[in-house]
């Protein structure tokens, strides 16, 4: 099976294709993002500069018809948190390049002219080109789609990957857009400002075509498609991955998190949002399905979950994708905003400006505190939003994020750790993810370890959501776990069901290896997932992070949190043992 | 004593007043009653659940008390 990386340098505009070094052969997702961020960029480089590198790599089982194996990790270093960031999203780009043979498309360099603009086009035969784009110059992500659509062949088969207005500006903000089975460039790699490397290099766009192209060929296909079955199973067994998750999608999480305390409202002020059940899943499928919209899709092609919906305004016209929890989150609660269809024009706005949601809403949260403008008050927020279009104040202060509005408009509750801004789970109240917050090397980061399972759901068991003990431990073996199933290519929601299901963890053991003929056993994968965290440590400290950065904001411990009266309880000494094994795995690695 | 229940997701069509919706109603039990009484009472399908009293996790066995809210989510999650 062929596994190239693809090297677009934007300095000559030059592209050459080589196969994977052996020595990342069993690399792939975020472990292999994170080698070539590690051994290519500079721990100080400046992350808007040329010596930044954008790497863009399905996982080991992309391109194959593994369920939910066809997640996409986007690696650099962070223009917003200063250290190595995988961003991770769903859409259509991850198997199309594992299809077409590519392990990893690694950009360099910096266009020569600051206002040209590229587009490097992918086809299906092996040509790869880059096309001078400058009328494309200041697109919104649905534009461009639609011009992009417009360029391609009749029948032609397709994904996107781009950056919007707000990448070609420098927001610290900005994400990547990629492109749905529908075509809509709707799906994200959002987090840590990855949509202005692309920005700054002058890449506007990516096409990759895999019109024709078939699955991955495996290294044994029948114990392929034997594992694949029982994965798929365990997947339609598990009441969460076979019901819930279709039937409401992340925003289920609005009403239990807001009955536990944990949903922060009005910027972190509270831990119930008193309007959470208008903005929460039941509503959203409940207005879904009367406007006639469509209630689970998958983001992928192969996902069986199926979360995804779209939102449609009052007329039935296809308005966004979701909203996801975190949006109706940062948009909702956090912002004191109570109603969908508000959420939803700021969940557009994000998306065709080419802005991280969760980072956005935190940031208009903040902006609410300093009282430019009232929470609830979401024509206010549309407007604040839309003026960074222009380069035009608040909206270039906001669109570098949290951390820049809060300093600029004298907030001192900043919601951030590694200057990114935290997720939609209270860290007071839901202690578990207030050490992943600290500790995790992607700054303040839900996915990276979700302990939300245990603290909250009683998945994979229980942790106590309110009290410090277990949750370090919760922490770390959900972050390994998380470094490895980013890297295999899954999406973090089969987690779930492998929690709690035995088999399916030994599924995955099984599709790995006999997808890549590499011996795979569970013990290897956990190592995996050490090792992406190792790179990404060390990356850090070279970059000048130390355990000062590994701490959550000062508030979290003092202010206590409505309406169960807590403050963050873990001890430093806790948070500084949870990634105990990186000398260990280091030296296996070779690496220092 | 009266308490208020909360029901969710696929739940909200087993209210105890019969109509069906989510939004807490109040419900009047003997003392002493368990949350897994309640439970009995309501019906639930037999499905594992994620319990909160007054936004604490309670389990079956919990005794409840005077004007307690007792949530009631069948398996969820979201991201």
């Amino acid at each position: 099976m062929k596994r190239d990386l693809l090297r677009v340098n934007m300095s000559d505009l030059s592209i050459s294709r080589e196969p994977l070094p052996e020595g990342w052969r069993r690399y792939g997702g975020r472990a292999l993002t994170d080698a070539i961020v590690f051994s290519e960029v500079p721990p100080d480089a400046d992350p808007l500069g040329p010596d930044n590198v954008l790497v863009f790599s399905p996982g080991l089982l992309g391109g194959t018809s593994a369920p939910n194996g066809g997640r996409l990790s986007v690696g650099a270093k962070s223009p917003l948190t200063g250290g190595i960031k995988e961003s991770n999203s769903g859409g259509q780009a991850a198997h199309a390049l594992a299809r077409n043979g590519i392990a990893g498309v690694i950009v360099s360099g910096k266009a020569a002219d600051p206002s040209a603009r590229y587009c490097l086009v992918i086809e299906a035969d092996g040509a790869a080109k880059l096309e001078r784009v400058d009328e494309w110059t200041g697109l919104g992500n649905y534009d461009l789609a639609d011009k992009i659509a417009a360029t391609r062949p009749e029948g032609d088969r397709y994904a996107t990957i781009q950056t919007g207005p707000a990448g070609e500006a420098g927001s610290k903000a900005a994400g990547i857009a990629v492109s749905d089975p529908k075509g809509y460039p709707n799906r994200f790699a959002g987090r840590g400002g990855l949509g202005s490397v692309m920005g700054s290099k002058g890449l506007k766009a990516i096409v990759i075509s895999d019109k024709g192209l078939q699955y991955t060929e495996h290294a044994d296909k029948e114990a392929f498609q034997s594992a694949m079955k029982r994965f798929a199973a365990a997947l339609k067994e598990h009441a969460v991955t076979g019901q819930a998750l279709p039937t409401y999608g992340t925003n289920v999480l609005t009403n239990i998190l807001s009955e536990a305390g944990g949903l922060p409202t009005r910027n972190f002020s509270h831990g119930t949002f008193e309007m959470a059940d208008d903005i929460g899943g039941e509503r959203q499928r409940e207005t879904i399905l009367a406007r006639g919209g469509h209630e689970h899709h998958a983001c992928h092609t192969g996902c069986t979950i199926q979360c995804s919906r779209y939102w449609m305004d009052k007329d039935g016209h296809y308005k966004v994708k979701g909203p996801e929890y975190e949006t109706a989150w940062s948009f909702g609660a956090d912002c004191g905003i109570g109603n969908l269809d508000e959420i939803a024009e700021l969940d557009r706005a994000c998306g065709d400006l080419g802005l991280d949601t969760i980072e956005m809403g935190a940031t208009m949260a903040v902006y609410m505190e300093s009282g430019a403008i009232e929470f609830g008050d979401a024509t206010g927020a549309l407007a604040a939003l839309m003026s960074g279009a222009t380069g035009g104040e608040p909206g270039r202060v906001l669109w570098d994020g949290a951390g820049a509005t809060g300093k600029a408009f004298g907030v001192t509750r900043i919601p951030t750790v590694k200057n990114q801004a935290m997720p939609a789970y209270d860290p007071r109240s839901v202690m578990g993810m207030g050490v992943t917050y600290a500790t995790s090397p992607m700054g303040g980061d839900h996915t990276a370890g979700y302990t939300v399972t245990a603290n909250i759901l009683n998945v994979g068991g229980s942790v106590d959501p309110l009290k410090p003990e277990g949750q370090a431990e919760l922490s770390k073996n959900l972050q390994i776990a998380t470094g490895m199933l980013d890297s295999v290519g899954f999406c973090i929601f089969v987690a779930f069901a492998v929690l709690d299901i035995p088999d399916a963890f030994t599924a995955i053991h099984e599709m790995v290896e006999a997808h890549t003929g590499d011996k795979w056993d569970p013990d290897a994968l956990m190592e995996l997932g050490k090792e992406t965290l190792t790179f990404e440590r060390l990356f850090n400290e070279k970059a000048g992070f130390t355990a000062a950065d590994d701490r959550l904001p000062a508030f979290m411990m003092t202010e206590k949190l409505p309406p169960h009266d807590v403050v963050f309880e873990v001890s430093d000494e806790e948070l500084d043992s949870v990634f105990d094994f990186v000398p260990e795995t280091a030296q296996k690695m070779g690496i220092s | 004593m009266r308490i208020t229940v909360a029901l969710f997701a696929h739940l909200s069509t087993f209210q105890p007043d019969g109509h069906g919706g989510r939004g807490a109603r109040t419900f009047d039990v003997a003392a002493d009653t368990t949350v897994g009484d309640v439970i009995g009472m309501l019906a639930l399908p037999d499905e594992p659940r994620v319990l909160f009293i007054n936004g604490r996790h309670a389990d079956d066995s919990t005794v409840l008390a005077e004007g307690d809210r007792l949530a009631i989510f069948p398996p969820i999650a979201g991201g």
